[in-house]
């Protein structure tokens, strides 16, 4: 099996590979750097491994979920522009179409995830991590824990389950206009809540990039 | 911003969820394309959606998730020595390929002049009561996913009995005049051919009424790459979007 021998230009400056941008680490994946890929596996499997976990139910199918995200990822780089949008973001949402895809086509597996209760908000005991985070870890957590039960179950079986609203409804059993109406007073609450800090860490993120 | 039917007010937070289908969910994508108002409000929505995940407690990948991953992607590698290979080529072949290329554009240009003035809409007044008339009609709506740009997405929608298909994009950027977008249809065999070229607002937004040159029957994928205005007479760029399941 060859290696993937990173190209001239290819190096991550010393030791700062853990320090690069996210876009730096995609503009050195372009010239074939290993080393930057595996700095964006560190910095993001973790959250593609949980949100995929969440959503599947299943240690193997979110490990395959992991996996496909990351090869896209690594497929894509070279069409990849950095100063088009941020990272997490287009990651997260490759493995959450491909958890959704997965589970749709394994309605059994589908059906056991929407018995289960719709918990697994990050506890006091998460793993420490960097203030920011942290902070809007917390902030996320709060805000979810705040909403009424029906308004959080309508944005969780939208967000991870990937229902329709018309789904949603027959699930839950009640009337679609319901569903829209928590959806659109769960959504106000959480922009209310959450956007004020979001915005500040974009404007930061994006003067690194 | 409380007047439903000025404001899609009460679906716009489940077309940010993606739980919006068919004519509805494409009657909020057109009016989010065109007002400002609710595009501000959507992009939030959508920052506040990427949060998510956050929430949850953090499970660590299998210790073994890195290596497999890595050992596939190796497997994949081929781009690199590709393009070392390009560079043995005889200097005189890499000189006049340019040059051929460019040639050949000079002489076909004409062509896509032609179908961007028949089919390039600017951004715009919002096209709703056209969009919601034609999304009352049989079709097919192609989504297309931002392969290569993050959050970027699109919709096309075709009515069932032929005529011009619309496009509503978000998450691009904004091009200088010298750039465009261009939509392309693959076809399974033949060149690609264009739809229309596009340009999108500064927020990112963009409607368009497109040509749809060729039967979906015979088309295997239907991408969106950045070209050199007023457009290409093929692909150039990377795909920026990319939609290959509508049947």
């Amino acid at each position: 099996m060859s290696e993937l021998r990173p190209r001239r230009g290819a190096t991550l400056a010393g030791g700062g590979a853990e320090a690069a941008t996210d876009p730096d680490l995609l503009r050195q994946m372009q010239l074939g750097n290993e080393s930057a890929f595996e700095v964006l596996y560190t910095r993001y499997g973790g959250l593609i491994f949980t949100l995929a976990l969440r959503i599947v139910g299943d240690r193997e199918l979110a490990r395959e979920v992991l996996q496909d995200t990351l090869l896209r990822c690594w497929d894509g780089r070279e069409a990849y522009d950095p100063s088009r949008g941020r990272v997490p973001a287009w990651l997260v949402g490759i493995a959450r179409h491909r958890a959704i895809d997965l589970l749709r086509s394994r309605p059994h597996q589908a059906r056991l995830r929407e018995r289960e209760p719709l918990t697994g908000l990050a506890s006091e005991t998460a793993q420490p991590d960097a203030t920011d985070a942290v902070m809007l870890r917390r902030a996320v957590t709060n805000a979810l824990q705040g909403l009424p039960t029906g308004q959080r179950e309508a944005i969780e079986l939208a967000y991870y389950a990937g229902h329709t609203q018309a789904e949603i409804a027959r699930v839950l059993g009640e009337p679609l206009g319901t569903i829209k109406s928590r959806t659109r007073e769960a959504m106000e609450r959480l922009r209310t809540v959450l956007w004020p800090l979001i915005e500040p860490t974009r404007e930061v993120q994006a003067r690194r990039d | 911003m409380t007047d439903e039917a000025a404001h899609p007010t009460e679906s716009l937070a489940a077309y940010a969820l993606g739980t919006l289908e068919g004519p509805e969910g494409l009657r909020v994508e057109a009016h989010a394309a065109t007002c400002p108002t609710c595009g501000g409000v959507l992009e939030q929505y959508r920052a506040v959606i990427d949060a998510l995940p956050m929430a949850l407690d953090p499970v660590a990948p299998p210790p073994e998730a890195w290596a497999s991953i890595r050992a596939e992607a190796r497997r994949r590698r081929p781009r690199a020595d590709q393009e070392a290979g390009l560079e043995k080529q005889p200097r005189w072949r890499r000189a006049v390929g340019p040059v051929l290329a460019a040639l050949v554009a000079s002489l076909l240009v004409w062509n896509v002049v032609l179908q961007r003035e028949l089919t390039r809409r600017e951004p715009g007044p919002a096209p709703g009561p056209e969009v919601e008339a034609l999304s009352r009609r049989p079709g097919r709506l192609v989504i297309f996913a931002g392969t290569g740009k993050p959050g970027a997405s699109a919709r096309l929608f075709v009515a069932a009995d032929g005529g011009p298909g619309h496009l509503a994009i978000s998450g691009l950027t904004s091009l200088p005049r010298t750039r465009t977008y261009q939509l392309w249809f693959l076809r399974s065999s033949g060149s690609p051919a264009t739809g229309g070229a596009f340009t999108v607002n500064a927020r990112g937004l963009g409607w368009a009424k497109i040509t749809i040159p060729v039967a979906l029957e015979e088309v295997r994928a239907i991408t969106v790459t950045e070209e050199p205005a007023p457009g290409s007479v093929a692909p150039t760029g990377h795909d920026l979007l990319r939609a290959e399941a509508w049947k």
